[in-house]
């Protein structure tokens, strides 16, 4: 897709900007990893500092990541890549990624999911889905995530918690939406992490069900409380 | 858990990177792993590799200079070698699997996305290892060709609550149609498919048909799951498969650029693309088609002297029908021939072809002082190495002196050729695409057989098989005057019906252009060959006349 007025192609653009920024991006978080760990923060104030580098770049990554994703999607150059997984690996994949994170920031996160629980899914958007709010609840919560998946009827579902304030009345009415358009930019804001979540879940279809997203506040850790329905 | 033993662990670190290099051994060190090697090209690589077995390969999917982790699996995965066992895991910063996969010719165990923490490298190893170790039995009959018993193994491991099934069920189907079990398989994939539309399936399924002869049921099922997943590559090349065996080169091609657009940098495929557009005579895509493949030769153990030698003749036959050929496709033609010894070695027959070929080259674009100094160094390694030579190479000596419009020469050595290999039909077969009426048996009946379907498929007035089938005889025997005038009457009746299409101008100039080379005026169908040049003339004139 090249500009008109300039003559560049904005898709290569994008692709190798994405691809530079999340190499820097790896090197900036494992080097300040590394500084974490020869120079101890020695007080709160430290503690706090290497939180906020750690946070903001896993952020940025995960924006990236949505960046892309959407823009793919958008383009109709990505279909849903179907095929059955470990439920259980694809969610251990997005903890993992954001390990540093829940460390610095003290967050206690468990995951409920049976070992052998398996369901049918494209891994990469749905991993990108659950990571993109896993780095949400790292910033809301204020000390718990609980991760979960289990069978429910036809439907794999995957619900994330937290124990911090809950979500926005816009947000959840934005998620109550039917249309796209209206659960990505509810009173006139835009909830990109949402919209993603919901295109995603929508792509997911089988011969009888779709897929879909249900926002709600309190859950078992008081919190927010986002669950994923899968067919 | 089984016990991984990290420490008897050997790993390999291919990154160009130095900070990304050095940060994966810290990790990989912590993890246990004693012995990691590590290397910043592809070169470096596959030198370890040469002489180490590693058990787990982390490669970067992005060298630098072109150059990609893609390239590395090639080599390993290709042929055997102490490595075509190891697990080979792909990093890369795109975050996109699909676009990613869909560029390998063979496919990684596993895809890394950048930026990897220790914990993702550790849960991801040790899931490897397990399915590596809990597998090793099935893997370990399929390499003793016990393929039933492999199976059985299977099935045993899909029956239990695994979460390994899954790759186990993608694998018996494979197993079943290895072992010819058709409708075993057939029961397997559509079980699968009657709860959820899985391209693996899908593709399994239309193995099941073309194994058991339904090609075109094979082939609804391909063009289903394109449609449905369109960077599922293996369904565009077993969909070619299908259209090669049944002659159908034109939709042939037609997949295999369709698929060039997701894989752009699969050698083998631009490769399979390039031979096809012979077989159609579509002489602008040989040229494009070969030398997108010579390009990517280059960082390639795929790569062969015939894909040069295909796109120098192609280049030839452009510049001498289109004066106005583009200069870098000139510039890479006289590349790829200075680069021959370097690339294929420095024995006779090399050095004659680079040399042969760099004389026509030169003749095709008139530099005629230069042809013949190439024609000269090409005499003086013949006339010492004449016995040792390559009859291929002897027959380029042939096609060389008659762009001198050296007949007589020509003629003799043909003579010649064909009494030093009166007894050997194969050698013949080869002779023949000097001659205007093929020696060898098998091409004489060719020649009947094309020109008797040719002609039906035309009467038929069905042009574009008769031209298909004329195009495929003729690719071996390109001297025959009778199926070139056969070809050009059907192109013309063709563009009579698109008058519009550039292709078939340019391949109607061609053949004609073919013939003029040829004929001489005492010849049998000089008469038909002028009628049909006058009428092509007549068109192309109209056609250029401002509307």
């Amino acid at each position: 897709m090249k500009s008109k007025t300039t003559g560049i192609d904005f898709s290569f653009v994008l692709a190798s900007s994405v691809h530079d920024m999340k190499n820097s991006l790896g090197m900036l978080m494992n080097t300040v990893s590394d500084v974490i760990k020869k120079y101890p923060p020695q007080n709160a104030s430290h503690a706090n500092s290497y939180a906020v580098l750690e946070y903001e770049a896993v952020r940025i990554n995960s924006e990236l990541i949505q960046l892309l994703s959407l823009y793919h999607l958008d383009r109709d150059d990505v279909r849903v890549q179907v095929d059955k997984h470990c439920v259980i690996d694809i969610l251990n994949d997005q903890i993992a990624r954001n390990d540093c994170v829940f460390q610095s920031h003290k967050i206690k996160v468990d995951l409920v999911c049976d070992e052998s629980l398996q369901g049918y899914f494209d891994a990469d958007l749905i991993g990108g889905v659950v990571n993109n709010l896993l780095v949400n609840c790292a910033r809301y919560c204020k000390s718990s995530i609980r991760i979960a998946a289990h069978q429910e009827q036809d439907y794999l579902c995957i619900s994330i918690e937290e124990d911090g304030p809950g979500y926005p009345q816009d947000m959840l009415d934005a998620a109550a939406a039917d249309t796209e358009m209206q659960c990505g930019f509810a009173g006139g804001r835009p909830h990109l992490g949402l919209l993603f979540a919901q295109k995603v879940a929508l792509m997911h279809e089988s011969k009888t069900h779709q897929g879909f997203i249900r926002l709600s506040n309190g859950g078992q850790l008081g919190g927010g409380c986002f669950k994923l329905y899968l067919p | 858990m089984p016990d991984l033993r990290y420490e008897k662990i050997q790993a390999l670190i291919v990154d160009d990177f130095d900070n990304f290099r050095i940060m994966l051994f810290n990790m990989l060190q912590e993890l246990g792993i004693p012995k990691v090697d590590m290397a910043s090209s592809d070169q470096e690589a596959l030198g370890l590799c040469a002489t180490n077995t590693y058990d787990i390969i982390l490669c970067d999917q992005n060298l630098g200079n072109g150059k990609s982790g893609q390239q590395i699996l090639e080599v390993l995965r290709h042929r055997p070698n102490l490595n075509s066992d190891s697990i080979f895991v792909v990093i890369s910063a795109a975050a996109n699997k699909s676009i990613i996969m869909a560029a390998f010719d063979y496919e990684p165990d596993d895809y890394l996305t950048k930026p990897i923490t220790p914990r993702t490298l550790e849960q991801r190893l040790s899931r490897l290892l397990t399915q590596r170790l809990l597998l090793t039995p099935i893997y370990a009959a399929i390499k003793k060709r016990n393929i039933n018993l492999a199976i059985d193994l299977c099935r045993c491991e899909i029956s239990g609550v695994n979460r390994y099934s899954n790759h186990c069920q993608k694998l018996l189907g494979y197993l079943l149609l290895e072992a010819d079990r058709c409708s075993e398989a057939e029961h397997l994939y559509r079980d699968i498919l009657e709860l959820h539309q899985l391209d693996w399936a899908m593709l399994g399924m239309a193995h099941v048909k073309k194994r058991q002869g339904d090609s075109l049921s094979a082939q609804h099922w391909l063009e289903e799951l394109i449609q449905f997943n369109p960077l599922c590559l293996k369904a565009y090349d077993l969909l070619a498969d299908i259209l090669g065996e049944r002659g159908d080169f034109c939709a042939q091609q037609e997949i295999f650029m369709q698929a060039l657009v997701f894989s752009p940098l699969s050698v083998l495929r631009q490769q399979e693309l390039a031979k096809v557009t012979l077989k159609n005579n579509d002489l602008m895509s040989s040229v494009d088609a070969f030398r997108n493949a010579v390009k990517l030769g280059e960082n390639s153990c795929h790569d062969n002297l015939d894909v040069h030698i295909n796109f120098i003749r192609s280049t030839i036959q452009l510049a001498k029908i289109d004066k106005k050929i583009p200069k870098p496709i000139l510039r890479d033609a006289f590349k790829s021939v200075s680069e021959f010894t370097e690339r294929f070695g420095k024995s006779a027959d090399v050095k004659v072809n680079a040399y042969l070929l760099e004389s026509q080259l030169y003749n095709a674009i008139g530099e005629e002082k230069q042809s013949k100094e190439a024609m000269f160094a090409a005499e003086k390694v013949i006339n010492k190495e004449l016995a040792h030579l390559a009859l291929s190479t002897k027959i380029e000596w042939v096609t060389t002196l008659r762009s001198q419009d050296k007949v007589n020469e020509a003629e003799r050595i043909t003579k010649e050729l064909i009494s030093e290999y009166h007894s050997n039909e194969d050698a013949l077969q080869k002779i023949d695409s000097l001659l205007e009426e093929p020696c060898s048996e098998m091409n004489k009946a060719l020649v009947e057989k094309t020109n008797k379907d040719g002609i039906a498929y035309y009467d038929a007035k069905d042009f574009t098989r008769a031209i298909a089938a004329f195009n495929s005889a003729l690719q071996g025997l390109p001297q025959h005057i009778g199926l070139r005038l056969n070809l050009a009457q059907a192109l013309i009746e063709q563009l009579k019906l698109n008058p519009e299409s550039q292709k078939v101008v340019l391949m109607t100039r061609q053949t004609l252009n073919c013939v003029l080379q040829t004929i001489s005026s005492a010849h049998a169908q000089y008469f038909r060959f002028r009628q049909l040049e006058e009428f092509f003339k007549l068109y192309d004139m109209e056609r250029n006349l401002p509307h």
